[in-house]
Order: structure tokens, then C-alpha cells, then sequence
């Protein structure tokens, strides 16, 4: 249980705090509701490429970096497809240095055409050095541009590819930040050592003489129902054969989505989970194999994936797994797998509760979502799921129409 | 009253960093028993070290083979049934292997503990090492090591170690994912039979600690077995002349690796803690003198590092960053300008002091929470040292002059000294 008290200033800025006395530090995280999914499709790696930019100072702050190591501190940030999230940790009597600079942030960042240029050539390098250098580094940009047609999921946060990133210009830029970065669109957390009321205090501090702005999002249209199985075969210079088979599932908040967390620990969660036990070490077709949810907050993908291990035919490694999968949609789990997986996310949440930065970020999460107070419920919705509840997502899911396969191969053979 | 943003809000200095001391207790069996009290939340990590890492292997890959098979079946349990045991409590159960040590991490809710710990003492025990699970572990391994293979960073921070302990030393990694066909069943066997024995082996348990936890951790743990007569292993290894310059050749690499560096002193030398701040200068945090100058100046990489490394029996200094294949020599260029120009040149209070208190603020997150001190404190007691080390630490950190920092670097980091590694295309 995470105790928490909110509040919303007169500009629409939330602010939840969480005290916790064990440790020296406070965290002070905004989370900006603003990720790859706002953006345009001839424009993507936006989000991205502008969390870099506001490190480069802002109105009033030279650069953000010296004053936080100057308290002892530490600050980073990331873009996922759904949101930016920006944290600083700091010594607790330090916590108002780490407000200034994110009020500041908040105010306006520093635009300046050198700035834009650096961060430009540095996002390049980090594509370059994430997804092209790197062995199945483009595995996402396939996955999800075969897998979605309409709705922004379709791109990676990284984008969709460096000449979007190439061409920014400072105007965009500007106009990126009055059109998502505000009050009334960000979120923040303040956790660790110290009370409530000394932090609302200073949050209205700082924060409060932010105006409102306009938020101008793009419409996101919802992925269409897809109706017919997808096939993608790509040869690259790696070593191994993979494949990937992805199927839509429900967004974070529907009920079902527990279900399907769920049914993927069943399947790969744990050396006990039947992929590992029954493909990996009985049949040893793979050297690792893994199915999980891509966990993003719109509906989101099921996803199953492979490597062969040497000498095994392509065709029925990729076969096995996917039938392991489909017994899932045809009969019930046993009550021993349902009962282990349940324990485990139990055990993992009590894990989870434990670092005071992780229940920042999980705060903003869950209210980004709609409602910080969800961080309580998890375990109830995990708890309740039965094995017809699986049974049924499972069957619901797992159809051939509803298929997406990327098959990666090796150019040697 | 109006908000001033120009004006920066107070700095309050890091003061007092509170080492608490572990408690200490002595098995039956001579084991040591640390305990980390705090927190309210009811989960306990309990952690096992051996003196068994690739240091003391015979072959180099058997240490790491040997924690890897732990979990694969004891005398009386199957792989599955141990996987099924960890996974049905929720708990996660890592065997690893390092250069020096191999560690046992259980991580569970208290209220689990009875259930897992006598299952943690016979993997510890009795592990049974068979063949066809072995066969798998090594399959699997051989298959990550070849995707290893095709990437540069990796290649390059391989061949840098191998560069300075030469080829075949414990510390240096294996050159090719074909070692892994020549590993033995039976060698794997005799290491851990060698080392994963009780009066080699100590135990740290933090998190929610009471009477009760204290009471299964004897319970299981305090009898003695494997055989006590396994000689220490000296450091009679020799080093060879390291290479200045090493390229290898990666086809169709979209970005060079780049490694810079040398041996080094360990952490327990007099100067180490001096050299941390120096190195923290060059290449230890955001705002470093490398990352200023090739990333947020030049944007010739993502990300650029400089750190002293320490093992047990020897230390490295290493500069890592993956660049524009174009600009590698521009960066290997500024590099060594910038080490030219922590010898010749003082550093500044400017400079100096945020670099004091980003560090001093790390120093306030080692001890962070139970689970930081009692890793602190492990990681302390491997190299023979205690929290002393802190003391000076904080010493060299505060009063460090940048006349010594000069000295230190000119000392140290004389660019003559260096091996550059590249790894991509030229």
C-alpha cells in the first residue's frame, strides 16, 4: 500500500506526494503527457529528440546540469510512445533546487539553433547506435510498422527514421513545446524524505505563476480491427534466425489486460513457465524464447519470439511456438500455473514499493492513466482473474486474422 | 512576493554520510553472517559469495559454467522442480560468476523464506551437474556469445582486456564463442566442488531482518561441507607488453568502438581515491570534460565514459564510447587532448566544486536503504577493505588541490601510457 496525498494548482498542474522516511533523498519527477504517439508521421523521434533539447538550459537556467551535481544530485529523462518523463534526485533539504529547474523546464527551454544542431547530430548517433549498429537493432520499426497502419504505435520513440530528425527546425521546435508542455498537461511527484504540506507548499511556489496553454494534440485514430494475418521476411547480417508474431490486445486500463499479463508469465515468466520448460529445455529448439506485452497505455501488442538454436529447421521451431501459444485459447491454465504466476506478481510488487524514484515514476504512471490511487489496486485486479477470464482473452486474441509474423533471418544461409 | 528564477535556490552541502555497520555473526561452521536491518516492507535478499570467479578457474569459462549449472538439478531435484519451487514463491534466485567472486542472490518475501532457504543450501550443496542440462547451458551461452560477436562495443571492451592481460590471463575474455565447445562437464564439476564449499563461502542478508530470518539462515547454513584443502591461487600470471594501436575490422559497423586505456592501480591503493575524482573530471559524470566536448559540443556520440576499474589482484583505467565511423580519429584526437590537458593544465573552483558535490552525493546514495549498504559494504570486504575506505574517500574529494590533481594526472594519465582500441571500419 503507497500512501499518497494530491492536489491540483489554479493551472492544472497535479501534484501527488509520497513520504518515505527511509532514505536521505527526494525525488522530484514531471511527467509530461506527451510521447512518439502525439506525433506527426512526417515528423516522428519528436518527443525524443526534444527531451534531449531541454537539457541545454532553459529561460533562466544556463544549464541544468551544474546545479544538480552542486547538490549532490542526479537527473535524467525518457520518452516512451505514450509519455516524457523527466526526474531529479536530490539530498532531501536540496528538493528546491530540483523544483527551479523543472519550473523552470516548464517555463521555457532555451531555444538556440547550435542546441538544436548538437542534439540533432547526438539522437543520430543514438539511432545509429541502438538500432542500425547493433545486431536486430530494427527489430521494433519492423514489428510495429507491420503491425499497425493507423494508429501512432506504428513508430518507435527513436522514430522513423534519422532524416526526421535531420530535418527539424527551430520553428517546430518552439511550436512543439507551447503545444504539449504545460501545467495543465504534466504531472508531478514529489517522494521521499519529506511531509505533504512542505511539499505542496513548494510546489505552489514554484509552479504555480505557470500559465495554462493551449494543448493542440492530433487526433489518434484507433487501430482498425485487422481482418486478415500479416507476413514481413527480412534477411540481415546477424547471426541467428528469429521471428517475431504479435497479435493486438487491449489497452493498459481494460480488465483484460491483467489476463493477458498473466498469460504471458504462464507461457515465459520464470524457468518454470511452459516455453522454457517444455521448448527451451525439453525440445531445446531455442536458446531463448520470450512472450510478453509490449504494455503501452492505448491497446497494445501480445507478442512471442524465438531464437533457433543451431541446426533446427526454421519453419517448425517457429511452428512449435506458436502452436505452444495457441493451446492456450483451447484449454484452461491449471490452477497451480494461475496460483504461480499470481504469487509472483505479488511478490514483485512488494519489490516494486521499495525505491522511492520507482514509486514516482509509478505514481505518474498510473495517473497519466487517469488515477494515481490504480497503484493500490493492481493486486486485487490480478487476483480475480480466474482461469476462464484467461481462457477467454487468450481465445479472443490469438486468431490468425489478428497475426502479425516478422520473420528475421540470417543473410549467411 | 515575486518569483526570482534567476536567482538559484540555496545550496545545502552533503554532510554526515551515516555508514551503519553491518552486525556480525559467526556460524557454527566459521561461516560469516552479515546482517543490514531496515525497511518496512517484509522482503529479504540474501546474498552468497564464493572465492570462485574466473580468477581461480582452471579453464576460463568453468567458473561461470559452474554457477550457471547450479539451478539445473541437486541429488535429489530436478531442474523443473527447482525453477517451480523459485517461481511459485515469487522469489528470484541469480547465480552469477565475476572475475574474482561468484555470488548466490535470493530475493523473496519474508514469509517465504522457510520454503526457499533449505532449496538455496542443496543447490549449494549438491548440486548434481547433469549432462543434458549442461548441454543446454552451453548452447545457450554460445549462441549469445555469437550475437556478442557482431557488436563493436563489445568487441572492442573484449579485446582491450585481453590487449592488457594477454591472451589465456583469468581476467581476459575469451576470444572466440567457439571456446564454449571445449568446455568439460568434468572441469565445471571440479571447480564448483572446489569452491562453492563452506569455509569459502560468506553470506549477507538484508532488508526486513529479525530473529526469525537470523534462525533459518543458521538453521540451514551452519554445518560444514566440501573439502577444505583447495590451495589459493597466487598472481604469478605474466603480463604482457600491451599493443598501443589495435584495429579490428567489423564489416558494415554503422559506428566505431573506441577503447582507451591501461592497467591501473587497485582500490585499495593509496591513491585510488584520488583518481576517482580525476576520473570523474574526465569522463565520470553528464557534465564531463569528454562527454562536454564529444558529445554536447561535437555530437560525434551518444555517450562517452572514463573510469578506473578495479578488480581484486590487478586495476584498469578505460575510455568507451561508439562514434561517427567518420569521426573516430577526430575523437581519439580530442581524447587525447583532453587528457593533455588535465596534465598540463589546473582545473578550476568552478569546475571543481559541483564535481565535489555530484560525488559526495553518491557517496549519499551507497548508503541509501539497506540493500545499497549491505552492496557497499560487500563490494568493500571482497578487495579486504571496510568503510574506512569512505573516510578517505571524502578526504580526497574535499581537499584535493588542483595542484595534486595535476600531479595525479600527470602521474597517471600520461598520454604515452595508452592502449587505443578501435573496433568497425576504417
Amino acid at each position: 500500500m503507497i500512501q499518497f496525498e494530491k492536489t491540483i494548482l489554479a493551472n492544472g498542474l497535479r501534484v501527488i506526494v509520497h513520504t518515505d522516511r527511509s532514505t536521505p533523498f527526494v525525488a522530484v519527477n514531471v511527467c509530461y503527457n506527451v510521447g512518439a504517439k502525439h506525433e506527426d508521421s512526417s515528423r516522428t523521434g519528436f518527443a525524443h529528440l526534444f527531451e534531449h533539447l531541454t537539457f541545454g538550459g532553459s529561460k533562466h537556467v544556463p544549464d541544468f546540469d551544474t546545479p544538480i551535481q552542486n547538490v549532490g544530485g542526479t537527473n535524467n529523462a525518457f520518452t516512451t510512445n505514450d509519455i516524457t518523463n523527466y526526474y531529479i534526485t536530490v539530498p532531501a533539504n536540496n528538493i528546491e533546487t530540483a523544483l527551479w529547474l523543472e519550473s523552470d523546464r516548464m517555463v521555457g527551454p532555451k531555444f538556440t539553433k547550435k542546441g538544436l544542431e548538437i542534439q540533432r547530430k547526438v539522437v543520430i548517433e543514438e539511432f545509429r547506435q541502438r538500432n542500425l549498429n547493433k545486431p536486430y537493432g530494427d527489430t521494433w520499426h519492423l514489428l510495429r510498422d507491420l503491425s499497425y497502419k493507423v494508429h501512432p504505435y506504428r513508430w518507435p520513440t527513436i522514430g522513423l527514421t534519422p532524416e526526421h530528425i535531420e530535418q527539424a527546425t527551430l520553428e517546430e521546435v518552439k511550436d512543439f513545446f507551447f503545444h504539449h508542455y504545460a501545467p495543465n498537461n504534466a504531472i508531478l511527484v514529489i517522494t521521499g524524505n519529506i511531509a505533504p504540506d512542505h511539499a505542496f507548499r513548494l510546489a505552489e511556489k514554484w509552479f504555480s505563476d505557470i500559465p495554462e496553454r493551449e494543448i493542440k494534440n492530433l487526433q489518434i485514430f484507433p487501430e482498425p480491427v485487422q481482418t486478415e494475418g500479416r507476413e514481413l521476411t527480412v534477411h540481415r547480417d546477424v547471426p541467428i534466425d528469429t521471428f517475431y508474431v504479435a497479435w493486438h490486445m487491449s489497452s493498459r486500463l481494460d480488465e483484460d489486460f491483467y489476463a493477458a499479463d498473466l498469460l504471458s508469465d504462464i507461457l515465459s515468466g520464470g524457468n518454470s513457465s511452459r516455453v522454457e520448460e517444455r521448448l527451451v529445455k525439453g525440445q531445446k529448439l531455442f536458446a531463448e524464447a520470450d512472450v510478453f506485452l509490449s504494455g503501452e497505455n492505448d491497446p497494445g501488442l501480445f507478442i512471442a519470439t524465438g531464437k533457433l538454436n543451431e541446426g533446427v529447421d526454421f519453419e517448425s521451431g517457429r511452428q512449435a511456438l506458436i502452436e505452444e501459444v495457441l493451446k492456450t485459447a483451447e484449454a484452461q491454465v491449471t490452477p497451480h500455473e494461475l496460483e504461480k504466476v499470481k504469487n509472483k506478481v505479488e511478490a514483485e510488487q512488494v519489490f516494486n514499493e521499495i525505491g522511492y524514484l520507482e514509486k514516482a515514476m509509478q505514481l505518474a504512471s498510473y495517473e497519466i492513466l487517469g488515477d494515481a490511487g490504480q497503484i493500490n489496486q493492481q493486486a486485487d485486479h490480478y487476483r480475480n482473474v480466474t482461469a476462464d477470464n484467461i481462457l477467454k482473452v487468450a481465445s479472443g486474441i490469438l486468431c490468425s486474422d489478428n497475426c502479425n509474423l516478422l520473420n528475421y533471418l540470417s543473410l549467411k544461409k | 512576493m515575486t518569483l526570482k528564477r534567476n536567482n538559484p535556490p540555496p545550496i545545502f552541502g552533503v554532510d554526515g554520510v551515516e555508514y551503519i555497520e553491518p552486525i556480525r555473526f559467526t556460524l557454527k561452521n566459521g561461516v560469516e553472517l552479515f546482517t543490514m536491518q531496515s525497511g518496512d516492507q517484509e522482503v529479504v535478499k540474501i546474498d552468497f559469495s564464493f572465492k570462485a570467479g574466473s580468477w581461480y578457474a582452471q579453464s576460463r569459462l568453468d567458473s561461470i559454467m559452474a554457477a550457471l549449472m547450479l539451478q539445473e538439478g541437486t541429488k535429489t531435484l530436478k531442474a523443473s522442480e527447482i525453477a517451480n519451487t523459485f517461481d511459485f514463491y515469487g522469489a528470484q534466485f541469480s547465480s552469477s560468476s565475476s572475475y574474482d567472486y561468484n555470488y548466490i542472490t535470493l530475493l523473496s518475501l519474508k514469509k517465504y523464506l522457510h520454503h526457499l532457504l533449505p532449496l538455496v543450501s542443496e543447490i549449494i550443496r549438491d548440486s548434481s551437474f547433469p549432462e543434458e542440462e549442461f548441454e543446454i547451458v552451453r548452447q545457450k551461452r554460445k549462441q549469445r556469445a555469437i550475437v556478442d560477436s557482431g557488436r563493436v562495443g563489445l568487441i572492442a571492451q573484449k579485446s582491450f582486456l585481453r590487449n592488457l592481460f594477454g591472451e589465456g590471463h583469468p581476467y581476459a575474455p575469451v576470444a572466440s564463442p567457439a571456446f564454449f565447445d571445449t568446455i568439460l562437464l568434468r572441469d565445471v564439476k571440479l571447480h564448483y566442488d572446489n569452491f562453492y564449499r563452506s569455509d569459502n563461502m560468506t553470506i549477507t542478508a538484508s532488508g526486513f531482518i529479525d530473529t526469525e530470518v537470523i534462525q533459518l539462515i543458521t538453521e540451514n547454513f551452519s554445518s560444514s561441507w566440501g573439502n577444505s584443502d583447495t590451495a589459493e591461487r597466487g598472481n604469478n600470471h605474466r603480463l604482457p607488453i600491451a599493443d598501443k594501436m589495435v584495429f579490428i575490422e567489423k564489416e558494415g559497423a554503422n559506428q566505431n568502438a573506441v577503447a582507451i586505456g591501461k592497467l591501473f592501480p587497485t582500490q585499495n591503493h593509496p591513491d585510488f581515491p584520488g583518481i576517482k575524482l580525476l576520473c570523474t573530471i574526465l569522463g565520470g559524470y553528464f557534465g564531463s570534460r569528454l562527454m562536454s566536448n564529444i558529445r554536447e559540443d561535437k555530437g560525434y556520440t551518444y555517450s562517452i565514459q572514463a573510469s578506473p576499474i578495479s578488480f581484486l589482484h590487478h586495476g584498469v583505467f578505460l575510455i568507451f564510447a561508439e562514434v561517427k565511423t567518420d569521426k573516430t580519429e577526430a575523437t581519439v584526437k580530442e581524447i587525447f587532448l583532453e587528457m593533455e590537458k588535465l596534465n598540463s593544465e589546473l582545473i578550476t573552483e568552478k569546475e571543481l566544486i559541483p564535481i565535489q558535490n555530484y560525488l559526495l552525493g553518491r557517496i549519499l546514495e551507497d548508503f541509501d536503504g539497506p540493500f545499497a549498504r549491505a552492496q557497499t559494504f560487500s563490494s568493500l570486504r571482497e578487495v579486504n577493505m571496510d568503510f574506512e575506505y569512505y573516510n578517505r574517500l571524502i578526504d580526497a574529494i574535499k581537499t584535493t588541490t588542483p595542484q595534486e590533481i595535476r600531479e595525479l594526472s600527470q602521474k597517471y594519465l600520461a598520454p604515452e601510457t595508452m592502449s587505443t582500441i578501435i573496433a568497425g571500419i576504417r
